[in-house]
């Protein structure tokens, strides 16, 4: 039987023993205005024919200089910058620079906080999971999905926006604990938004896991490997889904993920298919952990004690003039972090997030620097996208799920 | 400068014969509710543009029924997050494609004025490089405001022909 | 972290290990040992690579610190490796591939220049931009902001 040309050449490219063609090859430009290049990233594609033979990233379009203003601003301005960077996982940002300020400090944060925290944490994960299905399936063509997952995610919108008074750049966890306590009945009606979950997600896994069309478009593509993954520094989902079973949330606890029941979601193809099922599975174990959270929540304080981080509750004022000074100094200084450097990574939807910051002091950062995991797992996209088909590319992007404004910052 | 200058039509009052009148104003009639955005997603906007065109807030019923990837398809941009230095020129092209009458909105902070990021690497509005109609508050404005933002722009349009 | 401190006195002579305030072991040196203490380290396990950044400090003279943050995934731990230089520095794009756009990165930013590196231009602003903003001598670039004092100057 003929060997299948098709695959011949594929192979040929791989091995980088293809030559071109009688046609010669395409320099084609994809993006950085492109409906499925998921943010401002621009491709240099050089094809043969549909072939991909190389494909080169640029990125920058979205450059916006925050750590430099986060530098020219105080440590409480910085917060709120660091919800824009990845802008589908806002209080997650938020929750890495509060680790990393808080291990400057030494602080301890109460446990209604902490509780609250990875309740937080795990909602905005569902929300970035949910993007992320709807856009994934309407990238491959499953349009009615998108309004599905856009549905359940206006719920937890909801939500964010009765606690904070913002649906997405909420600002709420910061240094010392969190902005402020519930509303009453907030927690009732959040279990009963978690708890309607399950159920939505079947109704995505019946319209896409068995699906043949989008199994033909998801199987076999974009293929990384183990040891490339580790070595690129690749995380998230992009690396469970070829066979490292590294989470942060096992690995390197923070906020108490210790005491919570949950699997590292692992899948061993590495190909796009393999990473659907991974954040599938990751969506319906953050369910559980809301739901671990909403029962083992805690009464108390969701503010620290230490007057340095965080300001007093103005019901302190009537009693105490050094409350009133702490609360003035905290609002016009804003912090003053010891001298020293602290990078405290969480689990982001997509990877290890972790904020290296710098004090030396004075209220004024010495420097700020994200390290965004999508910067590193796009670096693999080269890798990903040799000897595909163009219309592949676009759901290997999806799957790699990069955020442009951490890529950036 | 001279193509960011939009050639529109006279507005419907301007223009003369009672037949040209009835025809300009279908004209505008169909333009203001069938205005179909080019997908200019830049940053966190984006995904509130995405909100406001998804079940609940539902953009499809003012008219807006599809994003256009193509810029020559589609009459109306809605720049949805900060416009870095790199990203300038290609907002510009953009524009440029898109064939008359096209509008644009400035949606959010960044694109209205530069946002919380005055700094060396974001244009402070993008009205420095496109003309602008309309311009929408908020860090990111709620899908709401988005909304209004169409509806106020297909009332500029029916009033005075989208000049 | 002792076994660390060990194989650091053994392999690598003179240079000290210090932690920082998150637990990372630091493992500084000078900009002429870079490769080797980056060769060393992933041959001691810090196979994966996470971060390279830089910070700035224009009152000394070798004025850029270079940190670069590694992970071994059998040890489950940290590394931070530290350099500082004024001007430029190898690349560890042949030790670390994953270093490329990061050192592009830093090139962009902050103006250091990396030897070796296979193609050292910016990565996140224009091509054509003039200057490396993160320095801390570099302005913010920010515009004043027009505001209105008082309706009578306002209205005035």
């Amino acid at each position: 039987m003929p060997a299948d040309p098709a695959a011949t050449r594929v192979t040929a490219v791989l091995d980088g023993t293809h030559a071109a063609g009688t046609g010669g090859r395409l320099k084609i430009n994809m993006g950085p205005q492109h409906p499925s290049t998921h943010g401002v990233l621009r491709l240099e594609l050089e094809l043969d024919g549909e072939l991909v033979v190389s494909c080169r990233p640029i990125i920058g379009y979205l450059h916006t200089g925050i750590e430099k203003s986060m530098e020219a601003r105080s440590w409480l301005h910085a917060i709120a910058m660091t919800d824009r960077l990845d802008y589908l996982n806002p209080l997650g940002n938020n929750l890495a620079f509060a680790l990393a300020v808080e291990r400057l400090f030494g602080c301890a944060v109460p446990e209604r906080a902490t509780v609250a925290r990875v309740l937080l944490a795990e909602l905005t994960r569902i929300n970035s999971h949910l993007v992320w299905v709807g856009t994934n399936a309407m990238d491959v063509g499953a349009l009615s999905v998108f309004l599905y997952a856009f549905r359940e995610r206006e719920l937890l919108l909801d939500l964010f926006e009765e606690m904070s008074g913002a649906r997405m750049m909420t600002s709420f966890i910061r240094p010392g604990g969190l902005a402020a306590d519930f509303p009453d009945g907030w927690f009732d009606r959040c279990r009963a938004v978690v708890d309607s979950l399950p159920a939505r997600v079947d109704e995505y896994e019946a319209l896409l896991t068995d699906n043949p069309l989008f199994k033909e478009r998801m199987i076999g593509i974009g293929r990384l490997a183990q040891a490339d993954a580790v070595r690129l520094g690749c995380s998230g989902p992009l690396l469970r889904a070829s066979g490292v079973a590294h989470d942060l949330r096992k690995a390197h606890p923070y906020c108490g993920y210790e005491q919570y029941d949950f699997d590292v979601c692992t899948a061993i193809e590495g190909d796009c298919y393999a990473r659907y099922r991974v954040r599938i599975a990751e969506l319906r174990q953050s369910i559980d952990l809301c739901q671990q959270a909403l029962d083992r929540m805690p009464d108390g304080p969701v503010r620290t004690a230490d007057r340095k981080v965080m300001p007093p509750l103005r019901a302190e004022f009537q009693q105490s003039m050094e409350a009133l000074i702490h609360h003035f100094k905290h609002y016009t200084e804003g912090l003053r972090p010891p001298a020293g450097d602290a990078y405290v990574p969480v689990e982001s939807p997509r990877g290890e997030l972790g904020f290296h910051v710098k004090s030396d002091g004075s209220g004024r950062p010495v420097r700020i620097r994200e390290r965004a995991p999508s910067f590193a797992n796009l670096q693999a996209l080269p890798l990903l996208a040799r000897g595909m088909l163009v219309a592949d590319l676009v759901a290997i992007i999806s799957t790699v799920d990069p955020v442009l404004g951490e890529v950036d910052r | 400068m001279s193509d960011a200058v939009r050639h529109q039509e006279p507005a419907a009052h301007e223009r003369d014969g009672s037949s040209g009148w009835m025809l300009s104003r279908v004209q505008d009639w169909s333009r203001e509710n069938s205005l179909w955005p080019v997908t200019f997603g830049l940053a966190c906007c984006a995904i509130e543009m995405m909100a406001t065109a998804a079940g609940r807030f539902d953009l499809a019923r003012f008219g807006s029924e599809l994003f256009r990837a193509s810029p020559r398809q589609a009459d109306l941009m809605i720049v949805s997050g900060r416009v870095s230095l790199k990203m300038a020129p290609v907002v510009r092209e953009i524009h440029a494609q898109m064939p008359d009458p096209k509008w644009v909105i400035a949606m959010g902070d960044c694109a209205a004025c530069g946002g919380i990021f005055n700094n060396y690497a974001v244009v402070q509005g993008v009205d420095r490089i496109v003309p602008v109609d309309v311009y929408v508050p908020g860090c990111p404005p709620r899908p709401e405001a988005l909304i209004d933002a169409i509806l106020k722009l297909q009332q500029r349009i029916g009033r005075r022909g989208g000049a | 972290m002792t076994a660390l401190a060990d194989d650091v006195m053994r392999d690598l002579p003179g240079v000290a290990v210090t932690a920082d305030r998150d637990g990372i072991a630091r493992l500084s040196v000078d900009r002429a040992r870079w490769r080797e203490l980056a060769r060393w380290a992933q041959a001691r396990g810090f196979e994966r690579f996470l971060d390279l950044l830089a910070i700035d400090d224009p009152t000394v003279a070798d004025r850029f610190e270079l940190l670069l943050l590694v992970y071994s995934m059998t040890e489950r731990c940290w590394l931070r490796l530290c350099t500082r230089t004024d001007a430029h520095v190898a690349s560890l794009t042949d030790v670390y591939e994953a270093a490329d756009w990061y050192e592009r990165e830093v090139f962009d930013l902050f103006g250091v220049r990396f030897d070796g590196h296979p193609n050292l231009v910016r990565i996140l602003l224009p091509d054509d931009y003039p200057s490396h903003p993160l320095r801390r001598d570099h302005p913010l670039g920010n515009e004043p902001v027009d505001f209105t004092v008082t309706r009578e100057e306002r209205d005035a």
